[in-house]
């Protein structure tokens, strides 16, 4: 049922032609491909889970392989490995594994029951989603490198992960933020609960004693809503005051601060009247409103940059000594390390040796694998999934593709777009004629009715608090960011999207950004009638293994080849080999031979000789991102004029643009006359936005209103474009536009809303209509209304 | 009334162990992902290298 007669029963590899391995599970026979996946799956059937092998799904080729050579896990037992992988829980000690190979449930209930049979393993939780295992055991009874050795010895590659991957940043403020939540809101409605009691009470009459009893309750209750939940309210105000620029946190500060005293000096005292419910109910609001910006921003953090904390924390080095394994951070440009099936990558570098499909998904988008031979550029980040390979490290952490896109990203998230700046500022006199405001309301009700004094100040500062006003803006940006980066765009500029909302016309770079940069077989004709297309493509895959010119690619084949012997190189002609006795060429016309004759056109055209006989010629060009005519059109539709500025020559520019129906083309340009194009566009009151590739057209980006380039590997180290296209396709720009143009819809209605809101609140709290609780749910449910308005924007299409 | 001088405290130390709890869950990292377990029960466990849907 699983493995067919060619592949192995366990990793689902074809079995090599004199291979005769056999495993018996229930009495069956099933090949084996190699003496390793035999032993695992023997293991696998002596520990009784041979279940495992009818719950797994469909088997994945390679995955679950045995390592080649078995990793010295020992290394991992020394003190300075332990600290810094492991960490004590208790009397337990607690690690943090990243597996590989782990694609389905089977895998990880094989995974841990495996664990928990091992002595002294407390507790074991494997996510499939994240590959992350949890696991826990008493280092007295086993030793971490034991438990790194069983997964080894399953065919899982573990990936030690340090401590620090597990406390981001954001993810501590997410629980500190969720506990204030959870505080806050058990805490209102326990106060709300006794509230109804003593509102009761003035009705109906109550007990001068259970009155105290309930205020007294209410003020236990409400002491760590005040002093825990509310704490970031009180340290924003007077990090406000102290840098002398008073935010929305002021007058909440004096607003809770003032109540909750005043209430615990009527409870102490038999005062008239206690403010408890509306201390928490605001603070509540306001805490439930802050978390949902929190969490609109972190998800703005993009998921690729989130998951670079996937990156493995050590690595195979390749030396003259045999195979060591080093921490990540101890790996240098030039170092040869051993990627293994299964392992992600940690640095950027090429193949040296070996070949193997390699799952580019978190830094393209791309899900098919990617086929990597030798000289083939790997990135930190992706995934090895085949076959083991060898690869020479040319930048390692921060300098490598992925830690570009983290800092390209972590400067948008500080980067404050200029436009939230202004409305800080805003909010900041605004904070200030409010609390002259509410000095001013205070002395006058205190000269008319002194009782009421206090009551009618407070309501005026908690439903004037420009809480809304200074969300409007953020909210709605964090959450288009967020939105825009789940689309595989990454805005690295704040002000990025009001400056796309405002584009009146596209401008396009050819290569690399319309066509995809890399070459493909576009037609193939074949001549002799003994051969089919197929055994062209095969044949001339064969010949260009050799190759390393940049149009070899376009002929690489996945598929076994036949076998070339005697293989020759003639730069800049092509090549040449034979198989089976017979002399085959491929190349330019005159170097296959064979009467062609070279003909000229935009796309490269490529001969195949057998034995100095015609067989077929290819086509070799440079192919159009697959959605680029439906986006153009789009953007088209919506007015934009649509220019295409290209370096390239003409009659190879009007083709593309003639494919793609853009009417404007500047073919044959340099950088300066780009630019220029671009300049003058802007002069005549245009807003460019400008679609390129990172390094020839540096200065025309920066010239634009608005850059956006894909994300090549080198490329992007040096972009300072304001949106980084990660995928492959150019559809999201489309979306990019809607999206800004709906962000700067939601903010103004947002500010209107908020500014609308405290317009007529303020007047009617200030003539004494508003009871205090009231202008609580008042002043939280407008900031509600905005973030939640904002938020809206993350399901735009 | 006088059963609420007894409720109400005892209510309040429930309050107090259900924040405990609350803490400890999120203390030990049972609340760091809030979008997954949502659509957890919609997802096919058959996720292969190139679904996609893990990344």
């Amino acid at each position: 049922m699983m493995g067919d007669a060619e592949t192995c029963f366990h990793c689902a590899l074809p079995i090599p032609a004199n291979c005769n391995l056999a495993i018996t599970i229930d009495g069956e026979q099933h090949p084996a491909c190699c003496p390793g996946c035999k032993a695992v799956a023997e293991l696998i059937r002596d520990s009784g889970m041979g279940q495992y092998y009818a719950l797994r799904e469909a088997p994945e080729p390679g995955v679950g392989r045995p390592p080649e050579e078995a990793a010295e896990w020992r290394v991992f037992d020394n003190d300075n490995m332990l600290s810094a992988f492991t960490r004590s829980a208790g009397d337990d000690s607690e690690a943090t594994l990243y597996v590989g190979g782990v694609y389905c449930s089977a895998c990880s209930w094989l995974i841990e029951s495996t664990l928990m049979r091992l002595p002294g393993i407390a507790a074991a939780e494997l996510n499939p989603v994240t590959h992350r295992l949890r696991v826990r055991w008493s280092p007295e009874e086993n030793a971490y490198s034991e438990i790194l050795g069983a997964l080894a010895s399953l065919g899982y590659e573990p990936q030690p992960l340090t401590g620090d991957s597990e406390a981001r940043p954001e993810l501590l403020e997410q629980r500190a933020a969720l506990k204030r939540l959870l505080v806050a809101s058990l805490g209102m409605m326990q106060v709300m609960m006794f509230a109804v009691g003593l509102y009761a009470g003035e009705f109906q009459g109550i007990d001068a004693e259970m009155q105290r009893f309930l205020r007294v309750v209410s003020l236990v209750v409400t002491t760590p809503v005040v002093l825990y939940a509310a704490r970031p309210f009180f340290a924003g105000a007077w990090r406000g005051l102290r840098t002398r620029r008073p935010g929305m946190d002021l007058p909440v500060s004096i607003a809770v601060g003032a109540a909750f005293i005043a209430s615990v000096y009527a409870t102490l005292t038999d005062g008239p009247a206690v403010w408890f419910d509306s201390v928490t109910m605001f603070v509540f609001f306001l805490t439930l409103g802050r978390f949902l910006e929190m969490r609109a921003r972190h998800r703005s953090i993009d998921r690729t940059v989130a998951l670079s904390s996937l990156l493995p924390n050590t690595a195979t080095r390749i030396s003259a000594d045999g195979n060591v394994i080093v921490p990540v951070s101890q790996l240098f440009a030039g170092d040869r390390i051993l990627i293994r099936a299964g392992d992600a990558i940690p640095a950027d570098g090429f193949v040296v040796k070996g070949e193997s499909g390699v799952d580019e998904a978190l830094l393209t988008g791309e899900a098919t694998p990617q086929g990597k031979s030798t000289g083939d550029p790997l990135a930190a980040g992706s995934v090895n999934l085949d076959r083991v390979l060898e690869m020479q490290v040319t930048c390692t952490g921060g300098d490598t593709t992925l830690g570009t896109i983290s800092r390209l990203s972590e400067r948008a998230r500080y980067a404050r777009p200029a436009f939230v700046t202004v409305a800080d500022r805003v909010a900041g006199y605004l904070v200030i004629a409010l609390l002259l405001v509410a000095t001013i309301v205070a002395t006058v009700w205190y000269l008319v009715a002194p009782e009421r004094a206090f009551e009618v100040t407070l309501s005026v500062l908690v439903v004037t608090c420009p809480c809304a006003l200074a969300l409007a803006t953020p909210a709605a940006f964090a959450a288009a960011s967020g939105r825009l980066s789940q689309l595989r765009l990454l805005v690295t500029n704040g002000n990025a999207i009001e400056s796309l909302a405002r584009a009146t016309s596209f401008m396009f770079d050819k290569t690399g950004t319309l066509t995809r940069g890399v070459p493909k077989i576009t037609a193939l004709v074949v001549l002799d009638n003994n051969y089919t297309e197929y055994d062209c493509r095969i044949i001339a895959a064969a010949l260009e293994t050799a190759s390393s010119h940049p149009l070899a690619q376009a002929f690489r084949l996945d598929d076994t080849l036949p076998t070339v012997d005697d293989q020759h190189i003639e730069v800049g002609q092509g090549v040449s080999g034979s198989i089976d006795d017979r002399r085959w060429r491929l190349g330019n016309a005159t170097f296959a031979g064979a009467g062609f004759a070279g003909n000229e056109g935009s796309a490269t055209q490529v001969f195949m000789s057998c034995d100095n006989n015609a067989v077929a010629w290819f086509e070799v060009d440079d192919t159009l991102r697959p959605d680029a005519g439906a986006t153009l059109q789009d953007l088209k539709a919506r007015g934009l004029r649509l220019a295409l500025l290209s370096g390239d020559q003409q009659a190879a520019v009007e083709k593309i643009a003639a494919n793609l129906g853009i009417d404007e083309v500047h073919a044959a340009c340099s950088p300066q006359q780009k630019l220029a194009i671009i300049e003058t566009a802007q002069s005549n009151g245009e807003h460019v936005v400008m679609v390129g590739d990172g390094i020839n057209d540096a200065p025309v980006l920066a010239g634009a209103d608005t850059s956006i380039a894909p994300a090549h590997g080198a490329s992007l180290a040096q972009t300072s474009a304001d949106v980084i296209m990660l995928g492959d396709s150019l559809a999201p720009l489309n979306t990019a536009v809607t999206m800004s143009a709906r962000t700067m819809h939601i903010v103004r209605q947002n500010l209107a809303w908020a500014i609308v809101y405290n317009t007529l609140a303020l007047p009617l709290a200030a003539l004494g209509y508003v009871p205090p609780w009231a202008a609580a749910i008042g002043m939280s449910a407008s900031s509600l209304v905005v973030v939640l308005n904002a938020l809206r924007l993350s399901r735009v299409e | 009334m006088s059963i609420l001088y007894i409720l109400i405290p005892l209510a309040l130390l429930l309050l107090g162990g259900a924040v405990w709890a609350f803490f400890w869950a999120v203390g030990s990292g049972q609340f760091d992902d809030l979008d997954t377990p949502a659509v957890r029960i919609i997802m096919d466990d058959d996720q292969k290298p190139g679904d996609g849907n893990e990344t």
